[in-house]
């Protein structure tokens, strides 16, 4: 604790450099650029799936150990990549608003003791150490920086949507840089990867992060170094072993600091609307991106997060719905209606 | 490479060609702005024209309460204004010479509820609001009547669904009743939001101004990796270049929109009405005492459009013994032109002699022709006739299932002068309409990066009010995009997401409305109503032939009217419908 205090800069900033250094020099890296050329030679949908689901058959097994993430859903985001700032290709971009309501609002009810603090309400993510598991193309991990926190960590299996991301930020940022006037961003310095105080890390997984991240600061790490607003939204049904991401991104957590996850029911409704009416009906959704099998329910995430760590509590549970006709794309929190998107928060206790 | 190459020329296009349009409709104050000091400022938006809904939408964005939370928003705005800003609203009230502007609109109450508390209560106690919680509407040759009162809407506030403007009032604790509505001049309308607007320092208020050239992203520019451009807006202001940039730029600059045909992404539809309205204040005769109406809306309708007699400054607590109405009267051009010709005194006997009358009691369905005729069908007619005519009345006098007063018709005051300019101005119906090219939205309520409100996106006939009301709840939608796209970190105007909800909301609903009046103008100003830019003479004999068939409608109107004003859910349901009510049933 008093180095930390007597240090923190250097060591976050070595701690980070670090990081980056051993992540390049892995082999994993190696594996995934190999991803992105093969993502970039499939030009076709079709294609794409079909080599992908060799590759998933003969490297999965060996690698999902290893590297929690299916080379199959990776590509299948990958080939996605282009489109994923497009409102009118991805739904995401429309379920980005209550998303982030719903974290607005649990940050505030759960980690602001003072409910009047100035900063809750204009940054409610101010003075937050922020990871985004499974960033994709940066929509969430923007809007986490926009809100005031201190630092974001984007990460993502795909290093191809990672780089629409980092693309995607630099661009708003060296846009606002070159206004000089930047109005509900907090000004910080700007780094290498775009939007002044975003990282992004590419092509790995968030167990490979968090070994990572505390063997540079073994051992016992300091609380600081930790995160306080953790979010893993529509990732644990695209990656082979859910269990094991929730616990590699529980162990990152600060004492009262939060887990978000949202994903998909496993219910006879969620299986109509998100895979017929998503895939195939409205053609939001490129086909095979879910499966219904990999669907969670509210209880089943729970259990996953809170058994066998008694020191995590489940805070708060939502519905988010769609609301009709559908073709708008506008979402609301219900609490009532889990039945098909549904996003939780999940609190380190002290 | 390649792409980078591309996609500059593509924006240089774009630019040389909105700079083309913009200098050449604007080239009478390009040569006046010689100077060439640039401040370079970037907004979350800009909104283009300080009238009343530009203002309105200013307010809104800066508006925290709304939602229940109380957070100061991270929000930056400027409002352009091409005339000077206006003063300040006891500038306006300390003349004591003065009398109320014709100029002027009835709000409903979710209209009103937007202006915020403080801006109706300074409305309000400065006497500049003409708040009605009755309305009667009623026909030149039939029987019909319609009688809204307060009461109509309790059920919708009671719920929910209506906003209760009294509680935006510290006082006026005697004032129980909930309103219908509210007449409020423009220009004291303007300068009341001004003067809130003058004391939030996340606006900057640009008077004096003028756009000359806008670049906006084109429509390639959206949805892809790198995000759209800003929107860039140079003015001119005190012979200074002023160049802004904003995440979105809104048009509010009124029916002749500069920006929309600046930008140029915007088709429209245009019909005219053949119509024209005239409009004044005139002062109410007072000398049979209170005459017990200051807070009742009249309108009644004639062959060739409606006569509306709306209550002006009846708000304050100083009852002048002077009381004053707003007169609107919907005719043709050419009946217009002869009103606008007589002198006020001859004005004045005129409207009384239109205005003053009751309903008809029963006219014959059938025109003289017919009943001349002794066909057995025409006495089979006039039979059915005389049925309709026996159930018709019954509904007149009956008192039915609700309180007898609401049935009795009431006489409007007489006029005894007029007491301001009588002004005329033509009636268009016109609304922003879009296409669809491969799939994508082409015009509507957006472009990439613009947004249309008010009468830059549409006008219409002022029957029912409904002109600004329709501006009103374009800014409320706008302003609750912009405040989501804030509270998530994200871009209003470079994403589809946002755009495209507004201009779904806004297409619906505008046309809706645009539709629904146009069809109540079809209905009640019968003779005439011929869209010009969709005829053709054959289908304008046509109309000519079918009088009778005209006849029929008055008829079975009269009888809508009365079976409305008869049932209650009906009633109710229409005057919160007017009212701007959310409907029941919607989460
Ligand atoms: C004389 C007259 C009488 C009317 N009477 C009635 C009535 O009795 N009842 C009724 O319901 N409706 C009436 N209307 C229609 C009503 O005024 C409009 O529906 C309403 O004002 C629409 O508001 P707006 O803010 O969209 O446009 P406007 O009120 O037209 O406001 C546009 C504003 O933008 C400014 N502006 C314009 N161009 C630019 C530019 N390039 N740059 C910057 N600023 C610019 C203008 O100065 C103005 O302040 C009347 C209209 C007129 C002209």
């Amino acid at each position: 604790m008093a180095f930390a205090l007597l240090q923190p800069p250097l060591r976050r900033d070595h701690c980070r450099a670090s990081l980056l250094r051993l992540l390049r020099k892995r082999p994993v890296a190696g594996r995934y650029a190999n991803t992105r050329t093969f993502g970039n030679r499939a030009s076709s949908t079709a294609a794409n799936k079909i080599n992908a689901g060799g590759g998933s058959s003969s490297s999965s097994s060996s690698e999902s150990k290893s590297m929690n993430a299916s080379q199959c859903e990776v590509n299948k985001f990958s080939s996605f990549a282009s489109s994923w700032w497009d409102s009118r290709n991805n739904p995401l971009v429309g379920m980005n608003p209550i998303r982030v309501k719903f974290i607005r609002d649990v940050v505030q009810e759960f980690q602001f003791s003072n409910k009047a603090n100035q900063h809750a309400m204009q940054l409610p993510l101010h003075n937050k150490q922020v990871l985004d598991i499974g960033c994709g193309g940066g929509l969430l991990t923007e809007s986490l920086s926009r809100l005031g926190a201190t630092r974001v960590f984007g990460l993502d299996a795909s290093s191809k949507v990672v780089e629409v991301a980092k693309s995607h930020s630099f661009h708003n940022s060296s846009r606002m840089a070159s206004i000089g006037n930047i109005t509900n961003v907090e000004n910080a310095d700007i780094n290498q990867s775009g939007l002044t105080n975003i990282s992004y890390v590419g092509g790995v997984t968030v167990e490979e992060f968090a070994t990572t991240w505390q063997l540079e600061s073994q051992p016992n790490v300091p609380h600081n170094e930790l995160f306080d607003v953790i979010t893993a939204l529509e990732v644990v049904e695209h990656v082979p072993n859910p269990s094991s991401l929730l616990h590699a991104a529980t162990s990152l957590l600060k004492p009262n600091g939060i887990l978000f996850v949202s994903t998909i029911n496993r219910t006879i409704k969620s299986y109509g609307m998100a895979i017929v009416a998503a895939e195939y009906i409205t053609g939001k959704v490129p086909l095979g991106t879910h499966d219904w099998n990999h669907f969670f329910s509210p209880k089943e995430i729970e259990s996953m997060i809170c058994k066998d760590s008694n020191s995590m509590r489940q805070v708060s549970v939502s519905g988010m719905v769609l609301k009709p006709p559908f073709v708008n794309m506008q979402w609301y929190l219900s609490p009532e209606d889990t039945d098909i998107n549904w996003i939780g928060a999940y609190q380190k206790q002290h | 490479m390649s792409a980078t190459l591309q996609r500059h020329t593509t924006r240089q296009l774009t630019r040389a060609k909105t700079t083309l349009k913009c200098t050449s409709l604007n080239s009478t104050f390009a040569s006046r702005c010689n100077s060439t000091s640039v401040s370079n400022e970037h907004y979350n938006v800009v909104v283009a024209g300080g009238g009343a809904v530009g203002s309105v939408l200013a307010r809104l964005l800066l508006d925290d309460n709304v939602g229940g939370s109380n957070n100061r928003r991270p929000i930056k705005i400027a409002l352009l204004e091409q005339r000077p800003s206006p003063p300040s609203l006891n500038n306006i009230t300390s003349k004591t010479d003065s009398f109320p502007n014709p100029r002027a609109y009835a709000l409903s109450p979710t209209s009103l509820s937007y202006l915020g508390p403080s801006v109706l209560q300074s409305l309000v106690k400065s006497n500049r609001c003409g708040i009605y919680d009755s309305m009667q509407i009623w026909e030149h040759d039939g029987p019909a009547q319609l009688h809204f009162v307060g009461d109509d809407l309790e059920e919708a506030i009671n719920d929910g669904r209506l906003v209760n403007l009294n509680t935006y009032l510290d006082r006026n604790k005697d004032r129980t009743k909930p309103w219908l509505g509210a007449v409020v001049e423009d220009a004291s309308l303007v300068s009341a939001i001004w003067d809130e607007l003058r004391t939030d320092e996340r606006i900057d208020l640009l008077d004096n101004i003028q756009i000359k050239s806008i670049e906006s992203p084109s429509y390639d520019q959206m949805g892809k990796i790198e995000p759209p451009p800003h929107v860039n807006i140079t003015c001119c202001r005190h012979d200074e270049t002023v160049a802004l940039s904003a995440d979105l730029l809104v048009a509010a600059d009124g029916a002749n929109s500069f920006v929309r045909k600046c930008v140029g992404n915007f088709p429209m539809v245009t019909r005219s009405y053949g119509r024209k309205a005239v409009t004044c204040t005139v002062e109410i005769d007072t000398s049979k005492g209170n005459w017990g109406m200051a807070q009742t809306a009249f309108q009644r309708f004639l062959p060739h459009g409606p006569i509306a007699l709306l209550p002006v400054w009846n708000s304050g607590d100083q009852t002048d013994d002077r009381i004053y109405a707003n007169v609107v009267w919907s005719t043709t051009p050419s009946e217009a032109d002869h009103l606008l010709s007589l002198s006020p005194s001859e004005f004045v006997s005129t409207l009384n002699h239109y205005l003053c009358q009751g309903p008809n009691v029963n006219p014959s369905l059938l025109p003289n022709s017919v009943s001349s005729n002794t066909s057995i069908l025409t006495k089979v007619a006039k039979e059915i006739d005389s049925l309709l005519r026996t159930a018709n009345t019954a509904l007149t006098i009956g008192t039915w299932t609700e309180a007898p007063s609401r049935n009795f018709f009431r006489m409007p005051p007489r006029s005894v002068g007029v007491v301001s300019p009588i002004l005329g101005f033509d009636l268009t119906l016109s609304h922003v309409s879009s296409s669809s090219v491969n799939g994508n939205r082409r015009g509507g309520y957006t472009s990439p990066r613009v947004a249309l409100v008010g009468d830059a996106a549409h006008t219409m006939h002022p029957m029912a009010g409904q002109g600004l009301n329709l501006g009103m709840g374009d800014v409320n939608v706008l302003s609750n995009l912009v405040k989501e796209a804030i509270d998530s970190g994200m871009d209003v105007g470079g994403t589809d997401l946002f755009l495209d909800r507004f201009n779904d909301d806004r297409m619906l609903t505008g046309w809706g409305t645009v539709g629904g009046v146009h069809s109540l103008h079809e209905i009640f100003g019968q003779s005439g109503s011929v869209p010009i830019s969709v005829t053709n003479p054959q289908s304008q004999g046509q109309i000519e032939s079918v009088g009778g068939i005209q006849g029929l409608i008055g008829y079975s109107r009269s009888m809508g009217m009365n079976i409305v004003n008869g049932i209650g859910p009906v009633r109710r349901a229409l005057a919160e419908v007017a009212a701007g009510a959310v409907p029941r049933g919607l989460p």
